[in-house]
């Protein structure tokens, strides 16, 4: 009999589950939103059963013999406490709605036991602190023993914000801000403002778009102004403040239905505001005893911002995981459980690989070969690491859809499409072709770790694709496709340890063309999530102008060219 | 010791006192209102400032609180008691 611990997001948005064995070893983490194929999995219960099934029988679970402990990512239902502590800066009926499904996640943790037949009545879940599982789940991934944690977050049970010391990879709580101060409810904000939409998760957009506006120091003003920063918390300003800034934001917002360029400004200059705060509450974090920043809570997704942390601002390294937001929480809650049952206070360290999901289904890959009726239908065998390459440098945009998925979320080479991101031309083509996405937004360079000082000014890792750097100018042509407006990159590095296969692809492209770079976007269409089945691969590659998609090693490629 | 004494040096803590600040702060009543006797729900706190209260108190005095507990004591002096029992003084 093997005890299993199963860690679940219960915020009501960005549902994941994560699977940690009696050793601490994390042995599977998901975002539900990949099973059910519905963006951010609004309301969709965590544990949802066949998600569940399928994870247990991939981490060898058995049903008749071991056993499974529920852990959730909150302590409490928000709504136990005033809806003035999560709802000042958005609208009241979705901060209730949210606070509602919270509650009802939190409530229904671990229901799907029941169905397993692993009890027969609703188990005892152990609560956990938000932050906490944040802060243990992004430790997790951290190469340290000590450092300083920060979570800064939309919410918590409290506040937005907690920091924490790791010493010896135990965490203990500095201190955490209280009430509705929030950066991550201040961008919500912004993205509305700038014409998107919070709860499809269209903060991206309004990172990228300020890279084509200019900062107007009147707007970002007004909106710094809406937080203070005291000792490193966050607090909201008076009512009459918030108030006075809004108005004053709403006469450079944009309508929904508005050119996206003019909301550009606005953009670049909450962008500014995101800096300005952070920078002030870094400042309170410093610690001479350590040069590590670990970074977590769902503005640690603010890949613009996290590139000019080290070395800047009293820390020499910055740590961020792949799955920083809520769905990340799940592999914190399991941990704290394991570490709960070990009576242990160290954080385990796993061995940093993100790709902790599903598996690609090996008995579809054994039918694949019926698409010969329709494609070509390939085996690249041990060199398809090569071949791929090959592809590329053809000017064909592939899918790759090979081992188990990424949890978080970024496409990191296992669920990604890949292309030639020399021609400038190629980040229209992608976006006319497959992803349906507005045009000014940026895709992601794959680079070797080696090669990092001479394509960025200030290189650092990036395995996970949370920082944004600044190409080296002379670099920067050589790939138009990867370098945004501000002459930046949102890069992936990758090493023989870390990822071999696809630190193969970038090796052999660049020995094929000159250019060691590959772009790199998810697997999927505008408005869905990254693929799941094989079906869903399929699905893209038969709908959209997709050249070819790599299942495992299998290369299927459509028979005509494109137009 | 007497109950009396013990309320007394209770109204003389650090805690008691800081608290006894942030209500008045807060909700703008007379600081005499605020003794150990007091009803926290006659002191017409918000809820939203009763839990903000607890913030203050935490970071003032270093110790975790859940801020669903002042709704869980009756009065001001058994919420200050609680506290001062965990931070051991």
């Amino acid at each position: 009999m093997a005890l299993f611990h199963l860690g679940l997001s219960t915020s009501g948005h960005d549902p994941a589950l994560a699977l940690v064995s009696e050793t601490g070893e994390i042995l599977f983490a998901e975002a539900t939103e990949r099973f059910v194929q519905d963006k951010r999995a609004w309301g969709v219960v965590p544990d949802h059963f066949n998600h569940l099934a399928s994870a247990l029988k991939m981490v060898g679970f058995d049903v008749a013999r071991d056993r499974l402990r529920v852990a959730t990512t909150w302590s409490r239902a928000k709504a136990d406490l005033p809806v003035q502590m999560s709802g000042e800066l958005l609208d009241i009926a979705d901060a209730n709605w949210v606070r509602e499904l919270q509650a009802d996640m939190h409530r229904m943790a671990g229901a799907s036991l029941m169905r397993l037949g692993l009890t027969t009545e609703m188990p005892e879940a152990r609560r956990f602190d938000h932050h906490l599982c944040h802060a243990v789940a992004a430790c997790a991934f951290a190469p340290v023993e000590d450092a300083a944690c920060l979570v800064i977050d939309g919410e918590g049970e409290v506040g937005a914000v907690s920091l924490f010391d790791l010493r010896a990879r135990s965490l203990k709580r500095r201190w955490r801000s209280w009430g509705p101060g929030s950066l991550g409810a201040l961008y919500s904000a912004l993205t509305q403002l700038c014409g998107f939409d919070w709860r499809q998760g269209e903060e991206w957009k309004v990172m990228g778009l300020a890279a084509f506006g200019t900062v107007r120091p009147e707007l970002r003003d007004a909106l710094a102004a809406i937080l203070e920063v005291d000792n490193g918390r966050l607090l909201l300003a008076d009512h009459a403040t918030i108030t006075a800034m809004i108005a004053r934001l709403r006469q450079a917002s944009r309508a929904p239905s508005a050119p996206i360029m003019d909301a550009a400004d606005l953009a670049a200059s909450g962008q500014a505001a995101y800096a300005q705060l952070v920078d002030r509450m870094l400042a309170d974090c410093t610690d001479k005893d350590v040069d590590t920043l670990i970074l977590s809570g769902g503005c640690a997704l603010n890949s613009s911002y996290n590139g000019t942390i080290a070395g800047r601002s009293g820390f020499d390294r910055l740590c961020v995981p792949p799955a920083p937001a809520d769905d990340g929480n799940a592999i914190g809650a399991a941990l704290l459980s394991y570490m709960e049952t070990a009576g242990t206070t160290r954080i385990p360290q796993g061995d940093g690989s993100p790709y902790l999901g599903t598996p690609v289904d090996a008995n579809r890959v054994g039918k694949l070969h019926h698409a010969q009726r329709s494609a070509h239908v390939t085996d690249l065998g041990a060199d398809s690491a090569e071949r791929l390459a090959a592809c590329l440098a053809e000017g064909k945009i592939v899918g790759v859809m090979r081992g188990r998925a990424e949890f978080g979320p970024r496409a990191l080479g296992n669920r990604s499409i890949l292309a030639d991101p020399r021609p400038a031309g190629m980040k229209d083509r992608v976006n006319a072709a497959v992803k349906g996405r507005e045009p000014y937004r940026p895709f992601a360079p794959v680079i070797c770790a080696e090669d990092l000082p001479d394509w960025f000014e200030t290189p650092q890792s990036s395995p996970y694709m949370s920082l944004t750097l600044r190409w080296r100018a002379e670099r920067a042509a050589q790939v138009p496709a990867v370098v945004h407006a501000d002459g930046t990159g949102r890069l992936q590095s990758v090493t023989p340890d870390s990822t071999p296969w696809l630190h193969r692809v970038v090796r052999s492209f660049g020995a094929q063309t000159g250019v060691p770079v590959i772009l790199n976007t998810s697997f999927n269409v505008m408005g869905k999530p990254i693929i799941h089945s094989v079906e869903d691969a399929l699905s893209v590659f038969m709908t959209t102008g997709l050249d070819a998609v790599l299942i495992e090693d299998t290369l299927i490629e459509k028979t005509t060219p494109a137009a | 010791m007497s109950a009396v004494v013990d309320k007394n040096a209770l109204i003389d803590s650090e805690l008691f006192q800081f608290l006894r600040a942030q209500v008045v702060k807060r909700s703008r009543i007379p600081a005499e209102s605020v003794t150990p006797d007091a009803a926290l729900s006659d002191l017409g706190l918000q809820s939203i400032d009763a839990v903000l209260l607890c913030g203050e108190v935490e970071s003032k005095f270093d110790v975790e609180i859940d801020p669903i507990e002042i709704f869980e004591h009756e009065t001001v002096g058994d919420f200050v008691q609680t506290l001062l029992d965990r931070i051991g003084t």
